[in-house]
């Protein structure tokens, strides 16, 4: 039931003559009413506000974004602005989300599985996107479970609810101050406003939620509150905000029976991936200018994370981590059946291990330091010998040939669309670099 | 086969609880009714607040109060469950026992020792006929009781607005006032999901509701200077 609108109600731009004809009432929040509208032939929404947020200062703020235009197509962004005589207020109209995207708060509440692949995609995804909208010197402001949402299968995302963003450091003073739970503490405190450097605070939060699904700082601290309102709330985000696996401070772990997603999932990463969590939610909070962990080293780390994902017997992905292999000669047990984890064969390229999975490809970044995240065209691909399935090989994606060499010294070319076997100590020369195949 | 190991993240409960004035006045111009059809119209609204959080666990029951009081939907219901039963209008108007039987309620156990703020709505349309401020002492007695938001809505002309100040016990916050059927549709609409949302503290915050200090922002002026950052009990 929507209160602004009725279906089939057309509305009309007065200064553009934009026409759209309301079709479906699709929801509600603290700032307005949003509808499904058919534009020409094209499904759209509307967003519509409540006149106590129609304000000149929203309306700015609609105006400067459809002038600027999405940072990336990952922007569910406003393309038109709409007032008409006779109705209060004004709204805007931006792109439709495809039903199959799910959000943040179903991956919380388990109403979807997606893989850890599809998590990590999502993850990088989001990276992306923060970064090209901080680099355009605008900040989201809002960062939390309710804008963000991913295409459970691919990780594909799609960020919505735009219209909070704000160039940095200007507009500070009106609008969203966040989501609890996602604010930095010193928003919490009331110390700054919004920013780009409080949104790489909640960008840790989302991420540490999507990961571990739990919240960095409700630890043992949390589980001693009774009653969870504004002030526990506040002393526990803002005045006194200890990580729960801060390496130094032990005061707020994880209390078994309360927290035990914190527990199960933490041990389950990386060390690189954890250490980012780490100075996240220590020097972060400590350092908020300087500590804070920007979005592309988040972007470098998920995407070797995801290069690490090995697969066990029983079809679980588990992580491979250098750090503890070196510290316990293995692997140790997958999370899922506690049988033994065995590693596939790796390639190592420069300083990066990528595992070789049955459905791992290499993009252009892994063998070109210079080229930039792009999973759009993979230059490899591994594949099994088509007469003989217990041979596996790496499938030349790319438009030039790999000279490669044996252990005792061969040389031979693959070219374009050819296959090299995963032989221990081959060495791919790919250009600009070279790979050694190990196990 | 499982794709990653837990659960569901980790959430508190949230009791919310409609004592309702069911005395014989409330027929009197379909008040009843409106009260009635307003909660029924409310319920899925109520469910998608309460399913964009996922910090919360929202559980709702209904006591009703006459001649005596009764709880109408004992169980405290999942929202996703909660259904709504008609209410009859007869009798006097004995809040007084609705409170206290709502005090018993707050104890531990049967509440549990963490939770989220509850939140208590009382609708009524008249003046208490027993000694309500005993059932309200009961009430304010139990650490779950003050902590409660409450939240009184006022049907018609005839209500002590005094009582219904006292059980808000809060001096920014007024009941509200429902003189028809829009108004009073408009407030439970309110309490149900901008109330509810605040308890469970997951919407943006904006910057004209931060001069607030009540235990849970709800997202109307006030001032309380009384409860302390450091009241963590």
């Amino acid at each position: 039931m929507g209160d602004i609108f009725k279906i089939g109600q057309v509305i009309q731009d007065d200064s553009s003559k934009i026409q759209c004809k309301v079709e479906e009432f699709l929801g509600d929040g603290g700032q307005g009413e949003v509808y499904k509208v058919k534009l020409g032939d094209t499904d759209y929404a509307l967003k519509w506000y409540f006149p106590h947020a129609a304000t000149p200062q929203q309306k700015e703020i609609l105006e400067q974004l459809i002038q600027t235009g999405r940072p990336t197509k990952k922007f569910l962004w406003p393309i038109h602005l709409i007032e008409q005589q006779g109705i209060n207020g004004f709204g805007y109209i931006m792109e439709l989300r495809p039903q199959n995207y799910k959000s943040i708060v179903d991956l919380m509440k388990r109403r979807i599985e997606p893989s850890f692949r599809a998590v990590i995609t999502a993850s990088i995804e989001l990276t992306n996107s923060f970064l090209a909208l901080h680099t355009r010197g605008m900040c989201y402001r809002d960062i939390s479970f309710g804008n963000m949402f991913f295409e459970p299968i691919t990780g594909d995302v799609l960020i919505c609810d735009n219209d909070n963003v704000a160039v940095d450091q200007q507009s500070a003073n009106i609008g969203v101050l966040g989501t609890p739970r996602f604010m930095a503490p010193e928003v919490v405190l009331g110390k700054a406003k919004p920013s780009t450097q409080t949104d790489l605070y909640s960008l840790s939060v989302l991420l540490f939620y999507m990961f571990i699904m739990h919240h960095p700082l409700e630890g043992e601290k949390e589980a001693a509150i009774k009653c969870l309102d504004l002030p526990a709330m506040n002393k526990l985000y803002g005045e006194d905000p200890i990580f729960i696996f801060d390496p130094t401070n032990h005061s707020n772990r994880p209390i078994p029976g309360y927290h035990d997603n914190a527990i199960d999932f933490w041990p389950i990463y990386n060390q690189d991936i954890r250490d980012l969590f780490i100075r996240s939610f220590t020097k972060g909070i400590e350092d908020s200018e300087n500590g804070r962990v920007r979005e592309s080293e988040w972007r470098s780390s998920l995407v070797k994370l995801r290069d690490s994902i090995v697969y066990c017997s029983c079809g679980a992905e588990n992580f491979y981590d250098i750090e503890k292999i070196k510290q316990q000669g293995s692997l140790g047990e997958c999370w899922a059946c506690t049988k033994p984890i065995i590693l596939p064969p790796r390639i190592r390229i420069n300083n990066q291990i990528i595992m070789l999975n049955h459905d791992t490809k290499l993009y252009p970044h892994h063998i070109d330091d210079e080229k930039m995240y792009d999973f759009s065209y993979p230059i490899a691909e591994i594949t099994q010998h088509p007469s003989n399935p217990s041979v596996w090989g790496l499938k030349n994606l790319s438009n030039e040939k790999w000279v490669c060499k044996t252990t005792d010294g061969t040389i031979f070319d693959v070219d374009p669309s050819k296959n090299v076997s995963l032989v221990v100590g081959t060495k791919i020369n790919f250009g600009n670099s070279e790979g050694e195949i190990r196990i | 086969m499982k794709r990653r190991p837990g659960g569901e993240i980790s959430s508190r409960p949230l009791h919310f609880i409609w004592i309702a004035d069911c005395s014989g006045s409330m027929s009197i111009d379909g008040k009843m009714q409106a009260l009635n059809t307003a909660i029924r119209e409310v319920i899925p609204h109520m469910r998608k607040v309460a399913d964009e959080n996922p910090n919360a666990q929202v559980l709702v029951r209904a006591i009703k109060f006459s001649s005596g009081a009764q709880w109408h939907i004992s169980q405290p219901t999942p929202v996703e469950d909660f259904n709504w039963t008609d209410l009859k209008a007869d009798g006097v108007t004995d809040l007084g026992k609705a409170l206290s039987m709502v005090a018993e309620e707050m104890k531990m156990p049967p509440m549990s020792d963490r939770a989220l703020p509850p939140v208590l709505v009382l609708v009524s349309d008249g003046q208490p006929t027993d000694e309500y401020s005993k059932g309200l002492s009961e009430l304010m007695d139990q650490p779950w009781g003050k902590k409660a938001v409450r939240i009184a809505i006022a049907i018609g002309e005839d209500v002590d607005e005094q009582v219904l100040e006292k059980f808000i016990g809060h001096p920014e916050l007024k009941p509200l006032k429902a003189n028809n059927p829009e108004a009073l549709l408009k407030h439970i609409k309110w309490v149900s999901t901008a109330v509810l949302k605040s308890a469970s503290a997951p919407a943006s915050q904006s910057d004209e509701n931060s001069g607030n200090y009540t235990n849970v922002p709800i997202p109307v002026p006030s001032n309380n200077a009384s409860i302390s950052s450091t009241d963590v009990w």
